[in-house]
């Protein structure tokens, strides 16, 4: 049925005439005043007539689609007025992708300008969602987003080092990106990128890489290649990072990247006692999937939970862990110990100023259905999301 | 145990059977919520509609005084929309529906004058919490109202009756913005010898940042503004017919709504006796409290629905995140309960003895030393059980 209908040429028209009304919109009005316009006249019929501005959720839609390296893109994306402007080294959570539209993934946000976004994906032949992403996915497709979260981000340091490999270029690139287009810093730093790719071809960005080593003099990068032809006699990579930097000692190292690469490089700044607190490292612990969790059933046996717990606050856009001895705390007094102000007012569960609702995980006491009062509920799974 | 609960002597286990006996009540009624709350708010939502349509399509047609006809059921429209619908789904009252967010606290948006997160922030956190507390409950004594002994006279006090009859009250939706915004602390502090004193001011720790504050209480206004003397005139010029009619016609809309709205509220609270500062510390106390600062007056379903379910304000005190269309059904459960531990209900047999009865109290403490001890006289009259509702069940 729907299909039908999008094949109307009244529909299809529609839909082009909005792929030129959103990004001006957003633009001209801002996020901010387009929120005050379309949150005051969404109603049933402005909701059909453009789901993607009259809507109650942080939506992202596709506007363009380049191909980076063979098995690369980038998808430029254009949020809608619930996203607010992210900072350079942040992600955000996809959470209706995939062949099912159910899959959620976390990508970093390779570009940022002032009404769009980027994201840089790699193509996993094994994956779920990366194959989808590169193959059905296409331009004027709109999936749900979360806000830009994450604290990997550039810190006023004057020197900073970035190493990374593969798809860990993306948040290095966009802050580097960031950095030199703050007029005020972008001759004062230094900036250094080390970057280990597979091959040449393979270099994510690779062009916009060499531009930028020409166009500015404080910035030094460093190309590293781990599938050379076997006739090419490569340094170990952790030799070339030495020799390239030698000062690492004096710079603010962000590192990002697979594992077992990660770990090599900590191994090596720990060999050359580089002080741990100049390290930034991304770790995703956000793509947890709602099969993984650990959910404890509600009634009052929150002593049963064990470990940390993960709560983000999707309207606040904040992320808190709350410690193991903590747990036995309601929501709203764990959130107060980690500095983090809920709304609230009687903290007894009886005015409702608290009542939030449950995106996903569990709690146990004050709740109906999904609504939950964080003054007086406690957490019940290690993994909590509240609207 | 036949002590009356308010009275001091009650210890902590009265207290602890009170509150198991209305959280009982509480659970009964969330538990049952469902599709019949869902279908309820549609329902009246639909209705607004209709009503808007009526209501805007008779007044842009009709010719000069005869657009009056179109008022009432304009009025019907922005009444529900600001009370019945606005005021529960801010509370959360719809919340925890899936299927209906755009009746959900936090995406609702007022077709009234009325910044949304300072109002819940005031509303729901603080005077629902801290009910008819002294220099704590900003709706006890909201603007330079005195309403009981404790609070200082001036002699901007003789004149509150006129004041807040012919000046606020047709303008009462657009003093909510004034009160969270702080300019009334200001004005207290200003021009009363003892400042706030008897007045709860803005918290500022709990608000939004001025700048914040200032915005969104200019957007909300202007929303109004922009579609009832704005667009709509606009809209009858453009079309050739009168935008001056237009504009009146919506100007006295608004004032209605205002008034009614008002005297709903002003009407449902009783202005004494002032209530303990710790009682939201046992939760006990705290719906005694709730039952002793508020007043119900008696109307039918459809007049309830008018009224936001306001009337029923002990139901609303006690139980205020569940659905107001509820409330008729909660009372008498509320009423049985008060019966067994002789609390008190407190009831008006009608909307005009209510308002009567505020009028007075307002009257009365415009004078510094008023004659009479109000406190008793305003207590006996009103406070009984309301047997008749009981018995209907």
């Amino acid at each position: 049925m729907l299909n039908k209908l999008s094949n109307q040429p009244l529909i299809r028209v529609w839909a082009q005439l909005l792929s030129v009304v959103h990004p001006w919109l957003i633009k001209t009005l801002g996020r901010d005043r387009l929120e005050y316009f379309a949150s005051n006249t969404v109603n049933e019929l402005t909701q059909r007539i453009d789901p993607f501005i009259w809507t109650y959720g942080c939506k992202v839609k596709v506007i363009a689609i380049r191909q980076e390296t063979a098995d690369t893109k980038t998808f430029v994306l254009l949020p809608n007025q619930h996203f607010s402007t992210p900072i350079a080294g942040q992600h955000i959570e996809l959470t209706s992708i995939g062949p099912d539209h159910d899959a959620n993934r976390c990508y970093t946000l390779s570009e940022i300008t002032v009404d769009t976004v980027s994201i840089t994906v790699k193509l996993n032949p094994e994956g779920e969602v990366s194959p989808w992403l590169h193959h059905q996915a296409e331009v004027g497709m709109v999936f749900d987003s979360s806000l830009a979260r994450g604290k990997f981000v550039h810190r006023d340091q004057d020197k900073v080092l970035f190493i990374c490999a593969g798809s860990g270029i993306t948040p290095a690139f966009s802050m580097i990106n960031n950095l030199l287009a703050q007029s005020d810093k972008s001759s004062a730093s230094a900036i250094g990128l080390f970057y280990r790719a597979q091959t040449p071809d393979n270099t994510i960005f690779s062009k916009h890489l060499v531009k930028l080593e020409s166009a500015h003099k404080n910035v030094k990068i460093e190309l590293s290649y781990s599938r050379l032809p076997v006739d090419i006699v490569t340094p170990s990579f952790i030799d070339q990072l030495s020799a390239a930097y030698p000062d690492i000692k004096q710079q603010h190292v962000y590192l990002c990247g697979p594992e077992l690469f990660r770990n090599d490089v900590i191994q090596y700044l720990e060999s050359v006692d580089f002080d741990l607190n100049n390290l930034d490292v991304e770790q995703f612990t956000l793509p947890v999937s709602s099969n993984q969790q650990v959910g404890i059933d509600g009634g009052n046996n929150r002593s049963n939970l064990k470990g940390d717990v993960s709560v983000t606050l999707k309207a606040q856009n904040i992320n808190f862990v709350i410690p193991a001895s903590d747990c036995n705390k309601t929501l709203l007094e764990a959130a107060e110990e980690q500095g983090i102000v809920m709304e609230h007012g009687c903290r007894s569960g009886m005015c409702g100023s608290c009542k939030t609702n449950l995106v996903s995980g569990e709690v146990s006491g004050n709740q109906i259905g999904r609504s939950i009062y964080p003054c007086s509920a406690y957490p019940a799974s290690n993994y909590i999301v509240l609207e | 145990m036949n002590q009356p609960a308010s009275n001091p002597s009650g210890t902590v286990d009265d207290y602890e059977e009170i509150h198991q006996a209305f959280e009982q009540i509480k659970q009964k009624y969330r538990a049952d919520l469902g599709e019949k709350d869902i279908r309820y708010i549609k329902k009246i939502r639909r209705n607004s509609r209709i009503f808007e349509v009526i209501g805007r399509s008779l007044i842009h047609i009709l010719p000069g005084p005869f657009a009056l006809v179109g008022v009432p059921f304009l009025f019907l429209h922005r009444n529900l929309e600001a009370i019945e619908i606005g005021h529960n789904v801010l509370h959360g009252q719809y919340d925890s529906f899936d299927e209906i967010p755009q009746f959900h606290a936090k995406n609702f948006r007022w077709k009234a004058p009325v910044d949304e997160t300072s109002w819940r922030q005031e509303h729901n956190a603080v005077h629902h919490v801290h009910t008819n507390v002294y220099e704590k409950d900003p709706d006890l004594n909201h603007g330079f109202l005195r309403v009981n002994s404790q609070v200082p006279h001036t002699k901007l006090h003789y004149f509150q009756v006129p004041i807040y009859l012919f000046l606020f009250y047709p303008f009462m939706l657009y003093n909510f913005n004034a009160q969270n915004l702080g300019v009334v602390d200001k004005f207290r502090k200003k021009y009363f010898p003892e400042g706030n004193k008897g007045y709860a001011v803005v918290d500022e720790a709990l608000r939004l940042s001025k700048a914040e504050g200032q915005k969104r209480h200019k957007r909300a206004v202007r929303r109004v503004w922009a579609k009832e003397y704005v667009f709509f005139p606009l809209l009858a010029l453009l079309s050739g017919f009168g935008a001056i009619k237009v504009f009146l016609a919506n100007l006295l809309v608004d004032v209605i709504n205002s008034y009614w709205i008002a005297l709903t509220i002003q009407a449902t609270h009783f202005t004494e006796p002032l209530q303990p500062e710790d009682a939201i510390k046992n939760k006990g106390k705290w719906y005694v409290s709730q039952l002793d600062s508020s007043v119900n007056f008696k109307g039918n379903r459809w007049q309830s629905i008018l009224w936001g379910h306001l009337n029923y304000q002990v139901e609303h005190h006690l139980f205020p995140d569940i659905p107001a269309h509820r409330y008729p059904d909660i009372a008498v459960d509320v009423q049985a309960v008060c019966k067994q531990y002789n609390l008190p209900y407190k009831c008006n047999d009608s909307w005009r003895a209510a308002i009567k009865k505020f009028v007075g109290a307002m009257w009365t403490y415009s004078f510094k030393n008023p004659a009479v001890p109000i406190k008793t006289a305003f207590l006996d009259k009103a406070a009984y059980i309301d047997k008749e509702a009981a018995n209907a069940k």
